[in-house]
């Protein structure tokens, strides 16, 4: 019975959105159909999609954006989690605390000084220059999550890899990375999330139209006209805008959530 | 000189001491087995001779040759671990012959090996399993192959039979020992099983808190221990070790307690357990709980009076636990009588 | 047990971190001394957006400045509330998931959905659900017999249901650290329990919550210093209003830079929310230590 009423609570908003994308920009605002008309249409998803910017396009953006990030991030994180893994002492846990303050941080903080260099740089509107802080924003619980996966392996594999012959990058590539797979699923479904989610950054970086990401596109959706805000085809943005999120989740929710459950065990 | 030899090595960790001025020879076909309680220094001293540590002082020689400094990689040293570390995503040949891949040997060599040593551990039908496929056994036998693929110098083993359950344990001793000596290798073997140790090793030593404490055969062991700890920590069941009494303890192994008519320790019977062929009787004394052999032909009486034959006895220094030379007669008697009342 | 690792010293292992390293202190270090430079110079319209060294100028202000105040009151009221409901409706959901049953899987991803998805996307749904007079909530108290309410123009509940929204939106995240932690205690435990009859409110207080005790510390905390720093919600929510009513702190450091073009002060605005959330944090970490200590 509680878990009915806790569905019902996560998926009502998301379903009443659903209904509202298909409903024609009259019957929304409270005035009778026409006779002999539909209240449901498809207008509002054709208006979305045909726009500018496309919604197929934004989400193009996000999804290559999302790509690069995770790729970047994993990329910097394996490498990092093995040494901090090899390390000792003092400098570990000074490190390893300082990645945990960073995991916690709210990063909106950090978009004015980030504006002002991507300005300076010209990097503004460079849809993949973007990856460099998200992918900075993701590494801290990458590595921490990375790490933790190590440390389970057992040491003596290590060993047995340096009487082997492997040195450091070689145990890395052949030994390390391949037992890590689940560990580097989890963390790459967690930090293309993460990467989706962004806003305070995409909102300032982007200004292009055919450049912006989803959440970018919602915020200037929504700050568009002040008084009458396009609901209907805002609904069918939210819906369409959901659907790769819904699809990845539903198919990957086991490595998601094995991912923050690791993170929170070893926190 | 042929073999390997340490010398004086000694590892310091935080403060403190995990193995200090170890001398031990280990010549060409001879194995050599390291024996002691947890935290004695034996893994220690395999994972100093493996290169795993880094030593604090002193050398290790290979053949003359000085590796305290190189490379586990660079040392052709072979190891089997007590858990057998084979890679879980490699298959077995994988598992075989990734050293040698890694060091570029061709690959027409590399299969050349990787097929003697499977068809001499009886491992062709596996060669393309998972070790989580495999049995205890079965993966021992990977371990051992993958060490001795790499034509090492010395053998080191560290407690390779720990995981298997003992009736298995009994029945590849003699298989394990047969290919570790026919490779003629030198061999170190960690075990805290002393049963283990005298199956599978030509010498033995002995260690405790990171000191050697005695090395020798079995035999030389077990009939003139240098200290209390050997003297206790080698024979089964253990020694009897009574009070000290000025200044000095004696201790007799079970084997040579026997029933005496008078002038010996009254004591009585606690229990009477099977071992093999004999029963081992434990008595209640003055002295505490004594040990004794006794073969079933009879049964062994309530009461009883124990004694030893004089040159029976071993005697130790109370405080250093050192063993005293000889055992004098007198002193057999001054305990006994001191027991009496 | 080894004191130089496996890669024989520390020179390797800080070369394979040297890469993420550096670009963490580029996007998470420079940020704040370039802040805390801005800080203390003049950077708006008025100097032509140039920096011009104006000392503790920015500092003054900002100690006099009745509206950071309230914000920052208004974001701690909001990060208080939001956490305490997470926490609780968090703890429902971890636990109603924490029992086996079939298809659990695809009801911990339907679950998990709120969290998963962008925040702006739901923040325009939040307002259209609560349109006045069109939205369904109102449909739903006319159809009750009451008339349609304003929400979004009453400062009461406009913050109510931006609350509401956030909670939404992040409870799974608390519930899935909490799950974790319910995963976490031996089986043994629960059946012993059980065996003597408890029900599941005696398990709850007697075994699982005090057991919880770490993953709620780590939930909290991490859910603190996030709501500490809400902006998505508040900007496309409400955009701070009804006057100002739940605007919060990262929401008038944005808009200092980008409505007002006033830099130096934006800098100085985040440098002091960044030193209220780390006051914050400690707060809750010392407060945790204590209780651990207690009991």
């Amino acid at each position: 019975m509680m878990r009915i009423l806790l569905l019902c609570w996560s998926l009502a908003p998301l379903l009443w959105q659903l209904r509202t994308s298909f409903l024609v920009g009259d019957v929304l605002v409270g005035e009778q159909s026409q006779p002999g008309l539909s209240p449901w249409t498809l207008a509002n998803y054709r208006l979305v999609l045909h726009g500018d910017p496309s919604l197929i396009q934004v989400l193009l953006n996000s999804t290559v954006l999302g790509l690069i990030t995770t790729l970047l991030t994993l990329i910097l994180a394996l490498p990092c989690a093995y040494g901090l893994h090899a390390l000792r002492g003092h400098l570990q846990r000074s490190i390893h605390a300082g990645l945990v303050g960073a995991a916690l941080f709210p990063t909106v903080l950090l978009f004015l000084s980030l504006l002002q260099v991507a300005r300076s740089l010209g990097l503004a509107n460079h849809l993949l220059a973007l990856s460099l802080p998200y992918a900075a924003l993701s590494l801290p619980f990458a590595i921490l999550l990375l790490q933790a996966a190590i440390n389970d392996l057992p040491p003596e594999l290590e060993d047995a890899a340096r009487l082997d012959g492997l040195h450091t990058l070689q145990r890395l590539r052949l030994i390390v990375a391949p037992l890590l797979t689940p560990a580097l699923a989890s963390t790459g479904l967690l930090v293309f999330l993460a990467s989706w989610n962004e806003y305070p950054i995409a909102l300032t970086w982007l200004s292009r139209s055919d450049r912006l990401t989803l959440p970018a596109a919602m915020g200037r959706i929504a700050s568009s006209s002040v008084y009458t805000i396009p609901y209907g085809p805002y609904a069918a943005a939210t819906v369409l805008g959901s659907l790769p999120l819904l699809l990845l989740v539903l198919l990957f929710q086991r490595w998601i959530i094995s991912g923050l459950t690791q993170g929170a065990v070893k926190g | 000189m042929r073999g390997l030899q340490l010398d004086q090595l000694t590892r310091q960790v935080a403060g403190r001491t995990l193995l200090e001025g170890l001398d031990l020879k280990v010549a060409q076909g001879e194995c050599v087995a390291l024996l002691g309680p947890s935290g004695c220094g034996k893994t220690t001293t395999l994972r100093l001779v493996a290169g795993l540590d880094p030593l604090s002082e002193g050398r290790v020689l290979l053949d003359g040759h000085d590796i305290s400094h190189l490379d586990p990689g660079q040392r052709r040293v072979g190891m089997v671990f007590q858990s057998y570390a084979l890679y879980p995503h490699l298959s077995v040949a994988d598992n075989l012959t990734l050293g040698l891949r890694v060091r570029g040997i061709p690959t027409s060599e590399r299969e050349e090996r990787l097929a003697q040593i499977l068809a001499l551990l009886q491992l062709e039908e596996l060669r393309l399993r998972r070790p989580s496929q495999l049995s205890g056994g079965q993966r021992q036998r990977v371990a051992l192959g993958r060490a001795l693929l790499r034509q090492p110098r010395i053998m080191l083993l560290d407690e390779p039979m720990s995981n298997l359950d003992a009736q298995l344990r009994e029945e590849l001793r003699p298989e394990l020992r047969r290919l570790l000596t026919s490779a003629g290798h030198p061999v170190l073997y960690v075990t805290h099983d002393q049963q283990e140790a005298v199956g599978m090793a030509d010498r033995i030593a002995v260690l405790d808190q990171g000191r050697l404490q005695q090395v020798g055969n079995p035999r030389e062991l077990h009939h003139h221990p240098v200290n209390r700890f050997v003297a206790s920590f080698i024979g089964r069941p253990a020694i009897n070790l009574f009070p000290p009494l000025a200044g000095r303890q004696l201790g007799v192994r079970p084997e040579h307690l026997q029933l005496v008519p008078s002038d010996g320790i009254p004591a009585r019977l606690l229990r009477a357990e099977w071992s093999g062929p004999q029963q081992v009787l434990w008595l209640e004394s003055a002295a505490g709980l004594l040990r004794m052999l006794w073969s079933p032909t009879s049964l062994p009486p309530e009461q009883l009076l124990v004694g030893w034959a004089d040159d029976a006895a071993l005697a130790f220094d109370e405080r250093s636990g050192e063993r005293l030379p000889c055992c004098e007669p007198g002193w057999n008697r001054d305990l006994i009588r001191s027991l009496q009342q | 047990m080894n004191d130089q690792g496996t890669m024989g010293g520390k020179a390797m292992p800080l070369l394979l971190m040297a890469p993420a390293l550096l670009l963490l202190a580029l996007i998470f270090l420079w940020p704040w001394l370039h802040y805390g430079w801005l800080s203390v110079h003049a950077s708006s319209l008025l100097t032509g957006l140039k920096a011009v060294p104006n000392g503790g100028a920015n500092w003054q202000r900002l100690l006099q400045d009745g509206r950071f105040w309230q914000d920052a009151l208004q974001t701690l009221r909001f990060a208080g509330l939001s956490v305490l409901l997470e926490l609780g409706l968090g703890l429902l959901m971890a636990l109603s998931l924490h029992r086996p049953s079939r298809g659990r899987g695809v009801l911990r991803a339907l679950m998990i959905l709120p969290w998963a998805l962008p925040g702006t996307v739901m923040a325009l749904g939040w307002r259209w659900i609560l349109n006045d007079p069109y939205g369904p909530l109102n449909g739903l108290l006319q159809a009750l017999g009451g008339r349609s309410y304003p929400f979004l123009a009453s400062p009461g509940t406009t913050w109510a249901f931006t609350v509401l929204a956030d909670v939404w939106k992040t409870t799974p995240f608390v519930a899935i650290v909490l799950l974790a932690g319910l995963q976490s205690i031996p089986r043994d435990l629960e059946e012993a329990l059980r065996l003597e009859g408890a029900g599941s409110w005696t398990l709850l207080r007697r075994l699982q919550w005090p057991l919880l005790g770490p993953y709620v510390a780590l939930a909290v905390l991490f859910r603190l210093a996030q709501a500490f720093g809400v902006f998505d919600l508040i900007q496309l929510l409400t955009g701070g209003g009804p006057a100002g009513s739940t605007e919060s702190l990262a929401l008038y450091a944005y808009l200092n830079a980008m409505r007002f073009l006033d830099f130096g002060y934006s800098a100085t605005l985040m440098v002091a929310t960044f030193l209220l959330v780390v006051a914050l944090s400690l707060v809750w970490l010392g407060w945790m230590r204590w209780q651990g200590a207690r009991g």
